[in-house]
């Protein structure tokens, strides 16, 4: 059994998390809400069954080299849903992230697995990486080859494998995780489509029928405002207008521009910051900043994760902004997290715990404002939680709030909005089985609400479902929730006259700008 | 470790996936929700269809081993426990409801679905199925048949053998029988009744047919807060005694409180309070303001400090969370707990808690009570750390004397939790030889090889003498009673 030297010093570590895996009475309530569990019925395959694997390990009844160890805390996809769930209040996310840990240094993770962290984590990696999605994106092969594969997803003989919980063998799995990434970087694409044709197709109600349409409001931006300023209860447009100066001493935000939001969803982090400066914020740089860490920590590469917590910390305190403001809500609950992953940090302690309580999801930051209203925009879209928003971090209202802010639109309520749609970081290449399964569940369920497009708040997420959507011969485009509200201010001219996409004051593009550091 | 032949069986009827034998894999299900007894099973097989359980069942018969049915493993007496290495037989993924039948108030379920989640099926007809145990949110309805489960609105509505209309059900040799069904009168003997409840004894329900009601057209909950936990005891006592019958009266004592107010599911009650009385009256609009009054007064001439009522739908709802998840939250007082459940005359309720209150002084334990005050059903729940193996001493001698006490008042031994493995040496506390006898004879009938969860409800020594078949089968080898700290 490979051990590694190690191993006795972590598993101190985690023995000195007894108190809190104690916490666990074995109640059970934790098992509905687990999503692997729900499919394969296995209790090892639950959260109780996993914090009793942990705990075997602690009494050294287990190995944590083991195949029982490995598989099951391998497979959970940290969605943490559990967790509100829980009466006795078990930390089962941090407790994940330290099995992980210990997981990992008595057998090494998969090459993937290693591969995927190292280029996350590393800026000179990770940039060329994003960069080379980007060309392979624009070249349009990968949205070809997921409207190849999409006939052969749906065969039967998947769905039997599926029914029986089984992962395909090595090489069949190295062919659906890569069909399933080409069909993830296509589904990163800005959904063009829907804000340029559908929504032009669609006259908005009579009292706004003045606001513009298509690429440029230009034309339609003074009647915009005018209509854009009805039932704003924070700064009105004009003050939030780019060009007009902000109210007296806004509050200032930092956006983690983060690694995969930078290099996939630039238009994301420009529209977060576009929409907050429209609700009276101040978009300040914190130009050193780099990947959160948020995979290397639930990968269990501790170590790594607090190297990027460090740098982060110093970034953002240079920049001392009153909030930072996240639009991927997995790296929004990873730096939440910072004061306990520093915990044990003397130098950095107290200033990771200090930091992580200034981390909002941009859709707090939206609704503490009102926010700000835009121009109708009339779709019928449906909202899927992110886990690590609505689980990890307990926001529940706030997107809700925001998209009922948004004139015209319809929202139907999604069947099991509040389960993980199997993206969970790089869940669907690590066990594209499984993940897929969880994935066409959600897929079934979107398809279901004949919604015109999803909206959620996290990039995995919107790649995940994306992917899924596109793979079952589906068109309907994943939106960012900021992406919904900036085009309803850019409908609106809220902007200004001269403000388009892609064209925007040097002030949001610094800000925008992916961290320099590595 | 099963027999490799035995393993291929039950691959080729319920996939790899679905059978489990890796020793270490097995860990996870050497208990349920009472961790005090930890026995690994010698497998875990999960079925999703009857005839792969029927399939399993046999495969498993022909070696001559044991089977123990599991649900989702919430119970709290130590009945899916697979003693002797059994095949445990999980529902998990039987959990399909295969028919609503609004217009006739029916559901046909596979046992693996979730109480909670039947009745959000059924709301959308108008309809609710109304057992509710605290655990409603995780426990399966086979669990629920097994147990016979209650829970706060048995008050009112009756337990699971109320609302269980028909089975299927797998039998120990495999064979297939269909129970009752489409009807609540079935000609000949009762064998739906006598099946429910019969903690995974007689077969495994691998289909349950069960009664719906109408959602109740008003409701309302009441919190009455009081300094002494008698005083709240005698209120539900005149509640009753004066002829009303509200759906539920749930009583929290002080430790209780504190835990749940420590929790995500903090329901607002008072932290410096020894009691919270929870009353709800339901059904038709008319009168239920004029029954909540009339029960408010009961409490406060019982010497309430404060009566609440829940003003909307919310406010009801979380006085209804700290109440149900207040066992799970008893994790944040003590790393392990022992939850008693005794049944009580409802009248000796003042004088039963202050026994309790001080048979937990003398061992120098912490007894929160949380418990269906209006069944008379207690709940102590004693708090240990099992590390602590003076403390665990004390833990047994405290629970056989709580025990003993509810049996001297007129009560019985088990209220809704079923026998299991943990009640089942106070069996005699209650029954002599000859309904002993009479229960081993029916469980034989049903069982003649003694395959099905053995060592349970009933005590070995108890057994009469047994020949099947002109074999001599004799009573089944003691089991020790293995209250399990490692």
């Amino acid at each position: 059994m490979p051990v590694n030297g190690g191993q006795g010093t972590l598993a101190r570590a985690i023995e000195e998390q007894e108190e809190r895996l104690l916490n666990c009475v074995h109640c059970g309530f934790c098992l509905p809400a687990c999503p692997t569990y729900r499919r394969l019925g296995d209790e090892a395959d639950s959260p109780r069954g996993r914090l009793y694997l942990m705990q075997a390990v602690v009494e050294g009844r287990l190995d944590a080299g083991s195949d029982a160890f490995q598989t099951h805390i391998g497979r959970c996809l940290g969605c943490r849903a559990c967790e509100p769930v829980c009466p006795s209040g078990v930390e089962y996310g941090h407790l994940l992230e330290l099995a992980r840990h210990l997981g990992g240094s008595a057998r090494r993770p998969a090459l993937l697995a290693r591969l995927l962290l190292r280029v996350f984590g590393t800026g000179w990696l990770a940039r060329p990486a994003m960069l080379a999605g980007r060309v392979l994106r624009a070249t349009g092969l990968p949205a070809l080859a997921t409207r190849l594969l999409s006939g052969r997803h749906r065969s039967g003989e998947r769905r039997d494998r599926q029914g029986r919980g089984e992962e395909p063998g090595r090489i069949a799995r190295a062919a659906t995780g890569a069909g399933l990434g080409l069909a993830m970087l296509a589904a990163s694409s800005p959904a063009r489509e829907l804000f340029h044709k559908r929504l032009a197709a669609r006259p908005a109600r009579r009292e706004h029928r003045a606001v513009g349409h298509g690429k440029d409001a230009t034309g339609a931006s003074a009647a915009g405002r005018g209509n854009g300023a009805t039932g704003a209860s924070a700064p009105g447009p004009a003050a939030a207008g780019l060009s007009t100066v902000a109210p007296p001493d806004p509050p200032t935000v930092a956006l983690l521009t983060g690694c995969v939001q930078a290099g996939l969803f630039a238009r994301v982090n420009e529209a977060t910051a576009r929409v907050l400066t429209a609700n009276g914020y101040r978009v300040v740089p914190a130009a050193a900043q780099g990947c959160c860490g948020a995979l290397h920590a639930h990968g269990g590469d501790l170590e790594a994760a607090r190297d990027m917590a460090r740098r982060n910390i110093g970034a953002f305190e240079g920049a001392n902004p009153d909030f930072l403001a996240m639009n991927a809500s997995g790296c929004g609950a990873a730096m939440a997290a910072y004061g306990s992953l520093l915990a044990d940090d003397r130098l950095m302690g107290d200033r990771a715990r200090q930091l992580a309580e200034r981390v909002r999801d941009v859709s707090q930051l939206l609704a503490d404002r009102g926010p700000v209203k835009g121009a109708p925009l009339p779709l019928r879209v449906t909202y899927d939680a992110p886990c690590h928003l609505l689980h990890a971090q307990g926001v529940a209202d706030p997107p809700a709030r925001v998209l009922e802010s948004v004139p015209g639109l319809e929202v139907v309520p999604l069947d099991g909005a509040a389960e993980c749609c199997g993206g969970a970081g790089i869940y669907g290449l690590t066990h594209p089985g499984l993940g897929g399964w969880i994935g066409s569940d959600k897929v079934r369920s979107v398809l279901a609400t004949g919604a015109d497009a999803l909206v959620t708040g996290n990039p995995g997420c919107m790649m995940q479902i994306g992917a899924g959507l596109a793979l079952a011969g589906s068109r309907i485009p994943v939106v960012h929730l900021v992406e919904l509200v900036d085009e309803s201010y850019r409908r609106a001219g809220l902007y200004g006259p001269q403000a388009s996409r892609g064209n925007m004051p040097a002030g949001i593009r610094a800000a925008t700008q992916p961290g320099r550091s590595a | 470790m099963i027999p490799a032949t035995l393993t291929k069986s039950l691959v080729e009827i319920c996939g790899r996936g679905g059978v489990i034998v890796d020793e270490e894999r097995l860990l996870v299900y050497e208990s349920d929700a009472l961790t005090a007894y930890r026995h690994r099973p010698g497998a875990v097989v999960l079925p999703r269809t009857t005839a792969e359980v029927q399939g399993a069942v046999t495969a498993i018969a022909r070696h001559g081993l044991p089977i123990v049915p599991r649900g989702a493993g919430t119970g709290l007496s130590g009945g899916a426990v697979a003693l002797d290495r059994a095949v445990v037989i999980g529902t998990a993924r039987m959990n399909r409801i295969l028919e609503i039948d609004a217009a006739n108030h029916r559901a046909v379920l596979q046992p693996g679905v979730i109480n909670a989640e039947l009745s959000a099926a059924a709301r959308p007809h108008g309809l609710y199925y109304a057992p509710d145990p605290s655990s409603q949110t995780a426990c399966t309805i086979g669990g629920n048949v097994a147990e016979n489960s209650g829970g706060p609105h048995c008050l009112k509505y009756g337990v699971t053998s109320r609302y269980v209309t028909g089975l299927t059900v797998v039998l120990p040799d495999g064979s297939v029988a269909k129970l009752g069904g489409q009807g609540r009168d079935a000609p000949g003997y009762d064998l739906v009744g006598l099946f429910v409840g019969s903690e995974g004894c007689f077969g495994i329900a691998t289909e349950i047919e069960v009664g719906l009601l109408p959602l109740p057209e008003g409701v309302r909950t009441l919190l009455g807060i009081f300094d002494r936990i008698e005083d709240a005891g005698r209120a539900v006592s005149d509640i009753v005694s004066a002829g009303l019958l509200p759906a539920a009266m749930e009583i929290i004592d002080g430790p209780t409180i504190r835990a749940v107010e420590d929790s995500v599911f903090a329901a607002g009650y008072p932290t410096d309070a020894e009691a919270a009385l929870v009353i709800e009256f339901d059904g038709v609009e008319a009168g239920l303001d004029e029954e909540a009054a009339r029960a408010a007064g009961f409490c406060r001439r019982a010497g309430a400090r404060e009566v609440r009522s829940a003003r909307d739908e919310h406010e009801r709802m979380a006085l209804w969370k700290g109440r149900k998840k207040a066992f799970g939250a008893m994790g944040r007082i003590a790393p392990d707990l022992l939850v008693q459940d005794a049944t009580v005359p409802r009248t000796t309720l003042p004088s039963i808690l202050k026994g309790i209150s001080e048979i937990g002084k003398r061992y120098d334990l912490v007894v929160a009570n949380v418990f269906h005050a209006g069944d008379g059903n207690l709940h102590p729940n004693i708090l240990f750390d099992r590390r602590d193996e003076d403390e665990l001493e004390r833990v047994e001698r405290a629970s056989k004397e709580i025990m003993q006490l509810c049996v001297d008042a007129g009560g019985t031994i088990t209220g809704e939790h079923g026998v299991g493995l943990d009640k089942k040496h106070h069996m005699p506390l209650i029954y002599g030889s000859a309904e002993l006898g009479a229960m081993w004879g029916v469980r034989r009938v049903f069982d003649p090889a003694g395959v099905m969860n053995p060592g349970k409800v009933l005590p070995e020594e108890t057994a009469p003498e047994w020949t099947a078949n002109g074999e001599e089968q004799g009573a089944a080898e003691p089991v020790a009673a293995a209250v399990a700290a490692p």
